[in-house]
């Protein structure tokens, strides 16, 4: 291709991308086709990634080939593997992907399509597969250290410890988030909770064949076990419709709570070969099959996007959960744009495995345009129903009421107009006795995504099949990141319990494991329970405590990358990292600042705590309410020291690392960069990693 | 002719992505391992495809591999 020809073919898919975007944020009237929002996405990801990853990758980082990577260098066939660019792309992609970028843009809906439509795009391109980008490269050049360990080494022995508190912190509220989402969506539902219920069993199976009787032999097992779970989703109809199997498999939330509970620490304290790397196997096959046919649905079917572009509920007044765009809209939409988790991915395993240098570009920026296209699908997904479906879905009892009519007359008094027998007719089509008041984004995202697959395949007949095939590949995958989550968990208690008393840090030692495995589930049980009996739902407060969280990290990860990058010489090109990490930490710090002291008592959690306290005292509560009352003030308070400590923590942090900057700028200290030496590469130009020699 | 010429292509492009596939879920770790220039000079006996199995899942679930 010649020069003008190239320049012509990038115009082109500039204006088209600048042209979708137009069309999105300035349609009024009829509604709007979802191809727009493909075009619009896909455009912009070509544009960012075809010049400002190239610019990172060429003036910021200036990624060298003729480098050896960690997984040349240590090649060990257990962590350092030099894999080739396609396959660790698709490991790292299916690292990377969870459900935030599912549940995040479905609960932002509430703004309507387009505040979390546009920053899903800008997010992704401008923040969030730049963190992943930069961090993957620190990594490579330090051996594969995760983000601590150059925290520690990079910014201070203090930023270190920071960031390891701040991942357990995140850790364990992400459990009691993504818990509270399966708890929301299989309550009342003897077919889903069926459903995921026989995926525990066929992991078994698959854990006792992949260890026994074909060692390692993972594709035909977890093809074999794709096809028995698809099967379980089938047979879910016959429990849901025999009575006496429905109700073995009816269980109210705080049932179901602790039901995932035991689960939970049963996987973080049995073999990992007998339940969690069989699940994980399972759930990795059907969530990237899932994720390419929703794409395949979407493109298909067209669908009208019902939503408006923005909702009244810009002024912070949501049901979903309370809090104006800025800066609620970026806390809720989290991982799809950008994800501190994120860096724990690109730093830790994927580098280990990285070939060359200049595959981090695909790997670290591709990967995570492909996540924040996922977001927009689940955006897709949530607008293309009648917005007064969307809000019956996600609103809490307390606010909408507990009845189809009830929520007709609330809902449709806000201007989204809906009919009680529209919620009762999709309940049933959809094979449930009810789709009210299931805060959490996977019901309502399992509607979406069953509407646009029925349209596909099967029409009005498969709308309940593909219903529940939704949530349970929501389920099935969420309770992978549970089960994976509370063992990496446990690990992190044993780690830090043994400053404190050294046999603790034993990973073998019995007692140490049971009893870290109880601290990590205790910790995410109660957040759990508290959100379970929460009467707003627990979405409501959970949610936002996650995204903070995350997104704090994501700032901690940036702080570490703009100081080696300071260190590196990059003064010119700081901006690169330091914009990103100035915003989120404005956005974290105005959202924890609301959380914690805004006087709106569905925003703030002192206020809540206060209202309910003055509730009390005049009398208003009933007295056998009193004592649950009390509880859920304590819990409010609780959730305002925990958003006040991760606040703080980062505030700790930048200090640290501002002190670190004027040191370097003042000429005070010398900057040591903590590298691992060069080593030129010995592998031909054009080596492909393949395991069996290139072809 | 032009159609041998398609039909080699695709049977190339059909084996690649079964090579990739079975390295992205972990089929091909064993064999991965085997191969490894580091491990060879560092151990005198490979482990067993059922050690090796057990071990490596050990570790991988034992650090961050799960994103929310």
């Amino acid at each position: 291709m010649t020069g003008a020809f190239k320049f012509i073919v990038w115009l082109s898919v500039a204006i088209a991308g600048a042209g979708a975007l137009g069309a999105i944020a300035m349609h009024r009237g009829e509604p709007l086709n979802a191809t727009w929002f493909v075009v619009a996405a896909v455009c912009c990801y070509l544009v960012a990634y075809r010049l400002y990853s190239a610019f990172i990758a060429a003036r910021l980082l200036a990624l060298d080939d003729t480098r050896a990577t960690p997984a040349e260098v240590h090649d060990d066939g257990r962590d350092f593997v030099p894999t080739n660019k396609w396959v660790l792309f698709g490991h790292h992609f299916a690292a990377i992907a969870g459900p935030g970028p599912l549940v995040g843009p479905t609960l932002a809906a509430q703004f309507g399509y387009l505040p979390g439509t546009l920053w899903l795009i800008a997010g992704a391109a401008l923040a969030g597969c730049v963190q992943d980008f930069i961090i993957l490269f620190c990594s490579i050049r330090r051996d594969g250290k995760t983000l601590g360990q150059m925290a520690r080494e990079e910014v201070s022995a203090r930023g270190g410890f920071i960031a390891q508190i701040a991942v357990l912190a995140i850790m364990v509220i992400l459990l009691a988030v993504v818990a509270l989402v399966v708890v929301n969506a299989l309550k009342s539902s003897p077919w889903g909770t069926f459903t995921l219920a026989m995926t525990i069993p066929i992991a078994l199976l698959l854990g006792v064949y992949l260890r026994f009787i074909r060692p390692g032999r993972v594709l035909e097992a977890s093809l074999f076990g794709v096809a028995l779970v698809l099967f379980a989703v089938v047979a879910g109809q016959w429990v849901a419709d025999s009575p006496s199997w429905a109700r073995a498999f009816t269980f109210g939330g705080v049932s179901l709570a602790f039901l995932i509970i035991a689960y939970g620490f049963a996987a973080a304290v049995l073999p990992v070969w007998l339940l969690l790397a069989p699940r994980d196997y399972l759930s990795a096959f059907i969530k990237t099959g899932a994720i390419f046919s929703l794409a395949a649905g979407i493109l298909f079917v067209r669908p009208h996007i019902l939503m408006p572009p923005l909702t009244k509920f810009i002024d912070g007044s949501g049901p979903v959960f309370a809090g104006k765009i800025f800066p609620f809209c970026f806390i809720t939409i989290a991982c799809g744009a950008v994800s501190g988790f994120h860096s724990l991915i690109s730093s830790g395993t994927t580098p280990k495995m990285i070939l060359r240098e200049s595959h981090a570009r695909v790997i670290g920026y591709g990967a995570m345009l492909l996540e924040s296209f996922v977001g927009v699908m689940a955006m897709i997904a949530a607008c293309a129903m009648p917005p007064g479906v969307y809000f019956a879905i996600n609103s809490p009892a307390s606010i909408v009421g507990g009845t189809p009519e009830a929520a007709a007359t609330t809902i449709s008094s806000w201007g989204y107009r809906l009919d009680a027998q529209t919620m009762t007719q999709l309940a049933h089509s959809v094979g449930e006795q009810t789709l009210l008041n299931r805060a959490g984004g996977a019901p309502s995202l399992a509607v979406g995504m069953a509407q646009i697959f029925s349209n596909t395949i099967g029409g009005e007949r498969l709308l309940s099949i593909w219903y529940h095939f939704a949530i349970m590949f929501e389920a099935l995958f969420i309770l992978t990141v549970l089960d994976a989550g509370t063992r990496v968990g446990r690990f992190m208690v044993q780690e830090l319990g043994g400053r404190v008393w050294k046999p603790f840090a034993r990973t073998g030692w019995m007692p140490g494991i049971l009893l870290s495995s109880a601290i990590i589930v205790g910790m995410w049980g109660y957040f759990l329970y508290q959100g379970v009996v929460d009467p707003l739902g627990g979405i409501n407060s959970l949610w936002p405590l996650f995204g903070i969280a995350n997104q704090l990290l994501a700032a901690v990860a940036l702080v570490v990358a703009t100081t080696i990058l300071l260190k590196m010489k990059r003064l010119r090109w700081i901006w690169v990292t330091l914009v990103p990490m100035a915003w989120l930490v404005a956005v974290t710090m105005t959202a924890s600042y609301q959380k914690i002291f805004d006087a709106n008592p569905n925003l703030g959690f002192l206020s809540k705590a206060n209202s309910l306290t003055a509730a009390i005292g005049s009398g208003q509560i009933a007295v056998a309410k009193i004592a649950e009352t009390h509880r859920l003030i304590f819990n409010q308070r609780l959730d305002a020291a925990v958003t006040g400590v991760l606040a703080l923590m980062i505030l700790v942090l930048l200090v640290e690392a501002l002190a670190q900057w004027y040191a370097i700028f003042s000429g005070h200290k010398e900057p040591v960069l903590h590298e691992a030496n060069y080593v030129a590469t010995k592998w031909a130009e054009g080596f492909t990693g393949s395991a069996h020699g290139d072809d | 002719m032009r159609m041998q010429r398609v039909a080699k292509l695709a049977k190339r492009s059909l084996r690649r992505f079964w090579r990739g596939l079975r390295e992205w879920c972990g089929d091909a770790a064993y064999e991965r391992y085997l191969h490894a220039k580091g491990r060879q000079s560092a151990e005198q006996h490979a482990l067993s495809a059922e050690e090796f199995y057990v071990e490596q899942i050990n570790r991988r679930y034992s650090r961050p591999n799960r994103c929310c």
